[in-house]
């Protein structure tokens, strides 16, 4: 399983980093990602949102939108393009298959925000030198830097996958996917307004009595819940016969 | 009796309004090169997909390799190689990566890994060119590796479905002696579906014929030559009207009656003379300038039983 689950992973990894460096942008496509969300908006942000909690909040966004583009090709790019027969015909296990694209698109979701929140890093330090190294400064950034791309990210790409999977193109499992993220956003903010007020003035009243780190790790353990649910109905709805004759 | 790579008892497969295999029988020997032969939509990819394991029959069984294609499909799908309907080739990889992807996929020793891809690259002259991404390549080319990927990890049973496909003469020619040297030097069982029968003579020890899911016959290309083709002749002149092929049809020493680049060709039971036609074709006011007779091929064959089961 280990071994199939890291071979999936690099032949993931290999397909989303070639898919991403050809055509006439070329390899500069990431780096200008970079440059916009890791260095022209930090500059507008200033130290102190940018090193904040809520500052933290646009880069773990950031990763589940560039995780958007990258999950719906997963299986519908396969189908696409002929290789998923071929693909379930080997020995490979649904499982390895499965975590293997999740963990591919994760990672590279993960890897341009960290690149952005780093990248961000040097320039507002670079910008507003005194001396002194800025840097994030409380439990809850920390937190949040270090469980939410992960976490959202994994939300975002097991709901990919799921759509991906019965998708007959990779366009339409990205329509799929940015319609069904918008209506959850949407919906939440919404439903929240729509609450009885003594229920909004109950969660309230909670809410106030923890602290931002609290706060960071109650929302990480609703997502980690959300995760592992959306996980294991990926893994019941991978099934090679109905995905062959799709 | 011969060891056996498959074996297949009563295997259907229906779905929603057509019958994709109905009631299949056969045995594929250990180390043969078998042929399935049958027109577009007769079933063979059907037929592959449930040796792999990869659908379930509705009734009948299948063993592969010794494994229960229901409930050992994954057992099946370690030990073989499949090359399918598509080529399955990453086009945004080389040719290299594509190999060691599955190389991996199959868990090659990296050492071993290395010198298979060296061997096979080489031996259909791709070595050159195995650090270009596939998308780059002709479609000779990407069918020769997606021949080489199925080969890799040297397994005891091969599936090729249609492997030469869409390519023109000279590359499928050239694609069949890659082919026939890698089976030969390997060893391995080869299933090989096709419904091009210049391939299926030149390649196969043994053949099955299907249309539309049903097995209509199965054998040695001669073997199969020799008992359905009959004897073929090819009548040269004018005049070979529908009216006159209808008549010949209803012969009962005619198998076959049907013009061909402007030849009247007849394919007649073993034993059978050709003179009594003759003599029908000029009745129905045919004008016969030359005639010549040999033995059918294995395309007769094929042809005849596709006309028989119509």
């Amino acid at each position: 399983m280990n071994a199939d689950f890291v071979t999936v992973l690099w032949k993931e990894w290999k397909e989303i980093v070639l898919e991403r460096s050809t055509g006439s942008t070329g390899s500069f496509r990431p780096l200008i990602l970079i440059a916009v969300f890791g260095i022209f908006v930090p500059l507008r942000m200033g130290p102190e949102r940018f090193f904040s909690t809520a500052g933290l909040l646009f880069p773990t966004f950031f990763s589940t939108i560039v995780i958007t583009t990258v999950i719906a090709d997963s299986f519908a790019g396969e189908r696409e393009r002929h290789t998923l027969e071929t693909l379930l015909a080997s020995r490979l296990s649904d499982r390895s298959i499965l975590f293997g694209k999740i963990a591919a698109c994760m990672a590279y979701g993960w890897l341009i925000s960290i690149s952005c929140i780093l990248a961000g890093a040097v320039t507002v330090n670079i910008v507003n030198w005194h001396g002194q190294i800025l840097m994030f400064h409380d439990a809850a950034s920390w937190l949040l830097l270090l469980l939410g791309p992960p976490l959202l990210g994994g939300a975002v790409a097991a709901a990919g996958v799921l759509v991906s999977l019965h998708s007959t193109t990779v366009r339409q499992a990205q329509q799929t996917l940015s319609v069904a993220i918008a209506v959850v956003f949407i919906g939440a903010i919404f439903g929240s307004s729509m609450l009885p007020m003594e229920w909004k003035t109950w969660f309230a009243r909670i809410l106030v009595t923890w602290s931002q780190a609290e706060l960071v790790l109650a929302a990480a353990g609703v997502l980690l819940a959300i995760d592992l649910a959306l996980l294991a109905a990926g893994m019941a709805r991978f099934q090679r016969a109905r995905l062959v004759l799709d | 009796m011969a060891e056996l790579a498959i074996r297949a008892l009563g295997l259907t497969r229906a779905f929603t309004t057509v019958r994709a295999l109905d009631d299949l029988n056969i045995d594929v020997p250990a180390g043969s090169v078998f042929g399935f032969l049958g027109p577009n939509g007769a079933g063979k990819t059907t037929t592959i997909r449930l040796l792999l394991g990869l659908i379930e029959p509705t009734s009948g069984s299948a063993h592969v390799l010794g494994f229960d294609t229901r409930t050992q499909g994954a057992e099946i799908r370690a030990r073989t190689g499949a090359l399918l309907e598509h080529s399955g080739l990453y086009e945004r990889l080389s040719a290299e990566d594509n190999l060691r992807f599955y190389g991996r996929v199959a868990h090659m020793p990296k050492a071993q890994l290395d010198q298979r891809i060296q061997e096979l690259l080489t031996h259909l002259g791709l070595w050159d060119r195995r650090k270009e991404a596939v998308v780059k390549w002709s479609r000779g080319m990407k069918q020769k590796l997606a021949i080489a990927r199925p080969l890799l990890h040297r397994p005891g049973l091969v599936f090729l479905d249609e492997p030469t496909a869409g390519l023109d003469p000279v590359a499928a020619a050239s694609l069949r002696d890659d082919l026939a040297a890698l089976a030969t030097r390997q060893g391995a069982t080869i299933f090989l579906t096709t419904h091009n029968m210049a391939e299926a003579e030149k390649l196969c020890s043994l053949v099955a014929v299907i249309r539309q899911g049903k097995l209509l016959a199965v054998g040695s290309p001669a073997g199969l030559r020799s008992r359905g083709g009959g004897q073929r002749t090819e009548i040269a002149g004018r005049g070979f009207s529908d009216a006159m092929l209808a008549a010949l049809r209803q012969q009962a020493d005619v198998s076959q009656a049907l013009v061909e680049n402007g030849r009247l060709v007849l394919v007649l039971k073993d034993g059978a003379g050709v003179a009594p036609f003759i003599s029908l074709i000029v009745r129905e006011g045919g004008e016969v300038q030359e005639v010549r007779s040999g033995q059918g091929s294995l395309e007769d064959v094929f042809l005849t039983l596709m006309e028989e089961e119509k």
